[in-house]
């Protein structure tokens, strides 16, 4: 009869409370206006806005997401952070954070990030990327290293191993390449852009010794470069038609549809390769990390708070509050049921047993393999994606042609990067 | 006396007004920002005055967009005249009224899509393994590659016969209606005087039109001069800076790249003065 009576009551006062919070929640909503946010096109956000309705009954606003592809995603969020400020939220990555951050147009996330979504749960790797001067910046929407991928069909049929060093792959890829019957060796990009061309070219300049700076003295204008850059011309003349002016798009898109033998490229990669909606090479695809010593592009993506947009603590409370809905537990569970591999960024799901089941032991023993070999290659540094951008171009002129001079190339980098070390 | 009417003031006045803020006040700021050393990165900015300009003519990025944007200009130009004039004249040789009204309504429809789409559309066309225009290249050579937007040899042609798609065939349709408004005794006397079709319209017909078509090349040259979207979208003004035309390069340096944006306004109003010095010159000559 106590038991009952104490039930009862607290049973009232779960109800009051309830009542309360809910009532609290709609006289006083998170978010007075609807969120802008300025990303670049990814599955996962994509789903989200199929939740729009979840968020509007959490915040008291709904959201707004603006698509334009990476390149365009960078040059315009650079653009409208400096001067108008017309996002509330901008999708920043591990080449541009420094700038974003170092400039004041994103605010520290932590301030922000309510402490119920659980940010400690993200993969460690992903949150040192998120981190610049020893603040969190942007809660992951996408991240990870390198994989080998490599067409296990192909590879028995020429009767050969996976590559396991950098020497096996450039001698596989010459031998596998075979354009008469439709099959190029590797896919590689070669399309202008830190995140670009630049991007697969620094494993192999970090592989060979390559450093960029000491200090502030830029000491890149090395042999490991010239032998970075001539072993990646050299597998160029076997990457796949339309890949020396494209980027990971059309690398991958090459290999998805059965073009390619072996690639080394990010993660998310994998993930495609194994679903039937974005491959034709299901089941005859292997994972490994890359070739010795070709170290991984650890990398990251996600959503950080703008500041200009978000001048006063309630608006930068209600962008926290979106983007800690976005990359919640919960919406994280919703892109593993649609097979969203690259978007899936959360040690608990990483680690649940439904991941294990729809990607299979050998994929996530390569992932945690791959682990080991990510590193960070870039210059970090907010004046990395003017440097880095610089040298796109250069790499984009070697691997079209138009210019052969490599050493000339490198020469020209490294009196860009002495102006640029004047100037801070 | 005639009292002076004040209509003409009442209209030009808030008119002009309007004209010359939103002309004046970006060009003016324009101006100013080419001779500080503004950037996105930092707020601060100190007055450099002319050292942007001068940097400019060091900068090998620069000289190379000066010549690809002059060869644009030729090439654009050049071809949508020829292929305007060449259909127009073909139209009105051998298609029936009927018939005429039909490639009319289809040569419309190229400049009619935004210039971003048929970007896309082209540059898809122009893919080494799918695109349907090299397939012709693959089939006759027994599946050879040829990748135009990849060859600095090919490239800007590749992205030039997009502008000339689009704007060539809409002007096809111009000549065409001005060669059907042209009074029929002057071609009907060349005739009686057996003149061949083809000089019945190089001493006759196209010499009556000379001014609409003078008029016509202007509003390509200038049309030509923005064509940044097309090129954007198709080559990123690769391969390496093939295809990097003034605007595109001044764009690269002041929101891609660098965040520069002084020395991408210097470059602007480098390319202003050039344009106005250039198209005064060639309008004095066409009037002489």
């Amino acid at each position: 009869m106590k038991s009952n009576r104490l039930a009862a009551s607290l049973g009232a006062a779960f109800v009051l409370t309830a009542s309360a919070s809910t009532a609290a929640l709609a006289q006083a909503p998170v978010c007075s206006a609807p969120v802008k946010v300025l990303a670049q096109p990814r599955d996962g956000l994509t789903l989200l806005e199929d939740s729009k309705d979840e968020f509007q009954k959490l915040s008291g606003a709904s959201f707004q997401i603006d698509y334009l592809n990476e390149n365009d995603r960078r040059a315009k969020s650079r653009a409208d952070a400096s001067t108008v400020g017309n996002y509330n939220v901008y999708y920043v990555d591990e080449a541009n954070v420094a700038l974003f951050a170092s400039s004041g147009w994103i605010a520290p996330l932590a301030d922000y990030y309510p402490a119920e979504y659980d940010f400690a749960d993200f993969d460690p790797g992903r949150q040192k990327v998120a981190t610049y001067d020893g603040k969190v910046w942007f809660a992951p929407l996408t991240g990870g290293g390198d994989l080998m991928v490599y067409r296990k069909d192909v590879l028995e049929a020429a009767g050969i191993q996976p590559p396991k060093t950098l020497d096996e792959l450039i001698a596989d890829v010459a031998k596998l390449n075979d354009p008469d019957k439709g099959m190029y060796g590797i896919a590689l990009r070669g399309a202008r852009g830190s995140g670009a061309n630049v991007w697969r070219w620094m494993p192999f300049f970090k592989a060979y010794g390559g450093k960029w700076f000491d200090g502030d003295k830029p000491v890149f204008n090395s042999d490991a470069a010239v032998k970075a850059t001539e072993t990646y011309l050299n597998l160029f003349k076997d990457s796949a038609p339309g890949t020396q002016t494209g980027s990971w798009d059309e690398s991958t898109g090459a290999f998805l549809s059965g073009q390619v033998a072996i690639l080394v490229e990010s993660t998310p990669l994998s993930g495609m390769a194994v679903d039937p909606k974005t491959s034709q090479v299901v089941g005859k695809v292997g994972f490994l990390p890359p070739p010795a010593p070709l170290p991984g592009g650890g990398y990251g993506h996600g959503l950080a708070i703008g500041t200009k947009a978000n001048q006063d603590d309630a608006s930068k409370k209600c962008a926290g509050l979106f983007i800690a809905w976005a990359t919640s537990k919960e919406n994280e569970k919703r892109r593993l049921d649609a097979h969203q591999f690259g978007e899936l960024n959360r040690t608990s799901i990483l680690s649940s047993k439904e991941f294990a089941d729809i990607y299979g032991a050998d994929l996530g023993q390569a992932l945690a393999d791959t682990g080991k070999v990510t590193a960070v290659n870039f210059w970090q540094d907010p004046r990395w994606p003017d440097l880095g951008d610089r040298w796109g171009i250069i790499l984009e002129e070697l691997v079209t042609g138009t210019r052969t001079d490599i050493k000339g190339g490198l020469n020209e980098l490294e009196a860009y990067a002495n102006d640029l070390v004047k100037k801070k | 006396m005639r009292r002076r009417s004040s209509l003409p003031v009442t209209f030009l006045v808030p008119t002009l007004a309007i004209l010359l803020v939103l002309s004046m006040v970006p060009t003016l700021y324009a101006i100013v920002i080419a001779l500080q050393n503004r950037e996105l990165s930092t707020p601060g900015y100190s007055w450099v005055w002319f050292s942007n300009f001068a940097d400019l003519f060091l900068d090998r990025r620069f000289l190379n967009a000066v010549w690809v944007s002059v060869k644009w200009e030729i090439v654009t130009v050049v071809a949508t005249m020829a292929v305007a004039i060449g259909l127009g004249v073909l139209m009105f040789e051998v298609a029936s009224p009927r018939l005429r009204n039909v490639y009319c309504l289809l040569f419309i429809i190229p400049v009619l899509l935004p210039r971003v789409s048929a970007a896309f559309v082209w540059k898809f066309a122009y893919h080494p393994l799918y695109g349907i225009a090299t397939y012709p290249y693959r089939l006759i050579t027994g599946g050879l590659i040829f990748d135009p937007l990849s060859k600095a040899s090919t490239a800007l042609f590749a992205v030039a016969s997009v502008d000339v798609w689009q704007w060539g065939l809409f002007f096809a349709v111009i000549v065409l209606k001005l060669l059907e408004t042209l009074p029929p005794q002057p071609i009907e006397a060349a005739r009686l005087d057996h003149a061949k079709r083809w000089q019945i319209h190089a001493y006759v017909t196209l010499p009556m039109l000379k001014a609409p078509l003078i008029s016509l090349m202007f509003v390509k040259m200038i049309e030509s001069l923005r064509s940044f979207d097309l090129i954007y979208v198709m080559t990123r003004g690769g391969p390496g800076v093939a295809t990097e035309t003034l605007d595109m390069y001044a764009f690269s340096q002041g929101f891609i790249e660098s965040g520069k944006v002084s020395y991408a306004s210097a470059m602007a109003v480098l390319m202003m003065i050039a344009t106005v010095i250039t198209f005064t010159f060639l309008w004095k000559r066409v009037q002489a």
